[in-house]
């Protein structure tokens, strides 16, 4: 009863990292909220796996914390000082967009989670079918931080997001094989590190008219 | 059938072993390798793996010749095309990253696990993400960015699909899941709509599609025939494997329908012409995902055939190009005139391939489409089939009325090298081949 209380105390912590990220406009902060992101998932994952005399769950926990908790922020927060456009990024209207991403996310969840995912009834379940509302919720606000921002960093953080929404999906629904869970995140990490590469002469992305059409 | 898992390991290994040989001569290694993987893949079509961790069968065999021919021919293209020196990544990574772009692509199709193939999948857009920007312009390296963001975020949203399957069936194994034949239901039927989209996104799927022009105008012309001729059908097999779970036929077909209007109505407006055969491949692969949808013999095997034409015909439209450029220093229809008078080798693969693209007789393409229009026809899917002939047949008068515009007239460069003018032209002449031999089998197909 304890853990299940803790576990939903958590999720909902994760929630609350995702609307920080979103508040800001200095990448730092943006990335030390994916890192404390990552962290809470891991947590949920060793609950789960105390409750569950799981030991994939530990191993699950610890490659958060190891891969994306630390060598992915690590890669990140190496490029901020580098670059001007790391620091800080610049129009963004973080109160429009903050009512936009409300707007957004309510809307999309709850038509999604009412028309496909509302008979689905988790594992750790603590409030029915609804436990896959955390999950959800925090794959749609990666996906707004990819669309609603231009900087290469912050739209890696939406990616990043989504994809930790995909571990809490697994962990709440079922969770899936470890050996598949670590090549998945060993693709997302070799996929940052390209990111960053790739960005080193591109930090901001704008419409180009030889894209157009 | 023979029992062996050799080659289906070595047809991982020998790209694999290409790559680990990074060095000077990994150029011609891989040429050698591409050599060794044709054979070795038509060998084994009559031959079925011993391990359940691999998964091929006819179909599957169709995919794997199409990845090791288009491979073989764009490392041959990329022998001359690339230069000593390319400014963005060098030539010696640019082989390395081809050929761990070609095992991505060959694992997906040969594992039986379906959280394996979107580990492949997702492995190939980190493999071939860095190919887009080989030429390091501000447009390419903004096209790579695009690419890696937009697919991999539609990606991810395919791995809830994979959670699902685990979820509903209590594994991953391919062939243990289509085997327990269990009765659709609502999970079944998210399982498959999530994997449109997110397979979608790598297929080209309207609306999710919106990476792939920019890619397949920005990246190097072989990368860009690797792109179009084979990593879009291996997303493509990858949901196809998903849809046999529950075939959620109304649904995947609209998507495809709408997907060719849409390629169309764009490709019909393009004035470069690399952005026109990326979305004509756009189409294409909705042409097919219609033929897989429809779960037939003769729709299967139609599309089947228009894959494998489409590969060769797509990248010989692709080298085409990059000799184009070469030659006019240009990617706009309007600044290439007289074609044929200036490299009619040139001049005659494009032809060709934007025939052969298009689904004119007697190319495969034509073949492929046919089987897919009759079966439509079949299954009363007459509104549909009335929305796709319409459409394909204003692509084909788009294409190669831009194509004739860019082969006429007079114009007096110098033409590029005789070897890639030879590569793409034997890229585009095989789909006839193709076609002429198919229609010795036609017949037992549709009967």
């Amino acid at each position: 009863m304890i853990i299940t209380s803790l576990v939903y105390l958590l999720s909902a912590l994760v929630l609350i990292t995702a609307f920080y990220v979103q508040g800001q406009r200095y990448i730092v902060s943006m990335i030390r909220g994916q890192f404390f992101q990552s962290i809470l998932i891991a947590s949920i994952s060793f609950l789960l796996a105390w409750l569950e005399r799981s030991t994939d769950l530990v191993i699950l926990g610890i490659l958060l914390i190891v891969l994306r908790g630390i060598i992915v922020t690590i890669l990140l927060e190496r490029r901020v000082p580098d670059r001007k456009h790391y620091i800080f990024e610049d129009n963004v209207n973080v109160p429009y967009l903050f009512i936009i991403d409300l707007i957004f996310i309510v809307v999309s969840v709850f038509i999604i989670y009412s028309l496909a995912f509302s008979s689905l009834v988790p594992d750790y379940s603590f409030l029915g079918s609804s436990d896959l509302l955390f999950p959800l919720l925090l794959f749609f606000q990666g996906i707004f931080l990819i669309t609603s921002r231009k900087s290469t960093i912050t739209q890696v953080i939406g990616y990043i997001e989504e994809e930790n929404s995909l571990v809490l999906f697994a962990l709440f629904l079922l969770p899936i094989p470890v050996i598949i869970e670590a090549s998945v995140f060993l693709d997302v990490l070799a996929l940052v590190i390209i990111s960053v590469i790739v960005n080193k002469e591109k930090p901001v992305h704008e419409v180009m008219e030889a894209l157009r059409g | 059938m023979i029992v062996s898992n050799i080659p289906f390991i070595l047809i991982l290994l020998i790209p694999g072993t290409a790559a680990l040989l990074y060095g000077e001569r990994n150029d011609q290694i891989s040429v050698a390798a591409g050599i060794i993987l044709v054979v070795t893949c038509i060998s084994i079509y009559w031959m079925v793996p011993a391990s359940p961790d691999f998964f091929v069968n006819h179909v599957s065999w169709v995919f794997l010749l199409m990845i090791s021919a288009v491979y073989l021919l764009s490392a041959s293209y990329s022998l001359k095309y690339m230069g000593e020196k390319p400014s963005g990544i060098s030539r010696k990574t640019f082989f390395l990253l081809l050929n761990l772009f070609t095992v991505s692509m060959l694992f997906s199709i040969e594992v039986n696990n379906y959280g394996l193939m979107w580990v492949g999948i997702e492995a190939t857009t980190i493999a071939s993400a860095l190919l887009i920007m080989s030429e390091r312009s501000a447009e390419s390296l903004e096209a790579t960015w695009r690419y890696i963001i937009i697919v991999s975020a539609g990606v991810a949203f395919a791995f809830i699909s994979i959670i699902l399957i685990y979820y509903q069936f209590g594994t991953l194994s391919v062939t243990q899941i289509l085997s327990m034949n269990r009765a659709p239901g609502l999970v079944t039927r998210i399982i498959v709509s999530v994997a449109l989209i997110g397979f979608g996104t790598k297929i080209g799927i309207f609306p999710v599609h919106t990476w792939l022009p920019d890619a397949h105008s920005e990246a190097p012309a072989p990368v860009s025939a690797m792109f179009s001729g084979v990593l879009l059908p291996s997303a493509l097999y990858v949901l196809y494997r998903i849809y046999e779970i529950d075939p959620f036929r109304e649904l995947f077909i609209w998507f495809a329908v709408v997907s060719i209007i849409f390629s169309s109505i764009m490709l019909s407006n393009q004035r470069m012409f690399k952005r026109m055969f990326a979305y004509s491949t756009m189409e294409n692969m909705n042409i097919a995902l219609i033929g897989f949808a429809i779960l037939t013999p003769a729709s299967i095997a139609g599309a089947l055939i228009l894959l494998l034409s489409h590969s060769l015909s797509k990248a010989g439209a692709f080298y085409s190009s990059g000799n184009i450029m070469k030659t006019f220093d240009t990617k706009e229809v309007g600044d290439v005139h007289g074609l044929m008078t200036t490299d009619p080798g040139t001049g005659a693969s494009l032809l060709l391939s934007s025939l052969g693209v298009t689904g004119a007789p007697p190319f495969g393409t034509f073949f492929g489409e046919i089987l897919i229009f009759y079966s439509m026809l079949e299954y009363h899917l007459t509104v549909e089939f009335s929305l796709v002939l319409v459409f394909v047949a204003l692509s084909f008068i788009a294409i190669n009325y831009n194509v004739s515009r860019m082969l006429s007239g007079d114009s007096v460069r110098s033409s590029c090298s005789s070897s890639l003018r030879y590569i793409a032209l034997i890229s585009s002449a095989i789909p006839i081949a193709l076609g002429i031999a198919f229609l010795g089998v036609i017949g037992s197909v549709i009967t």
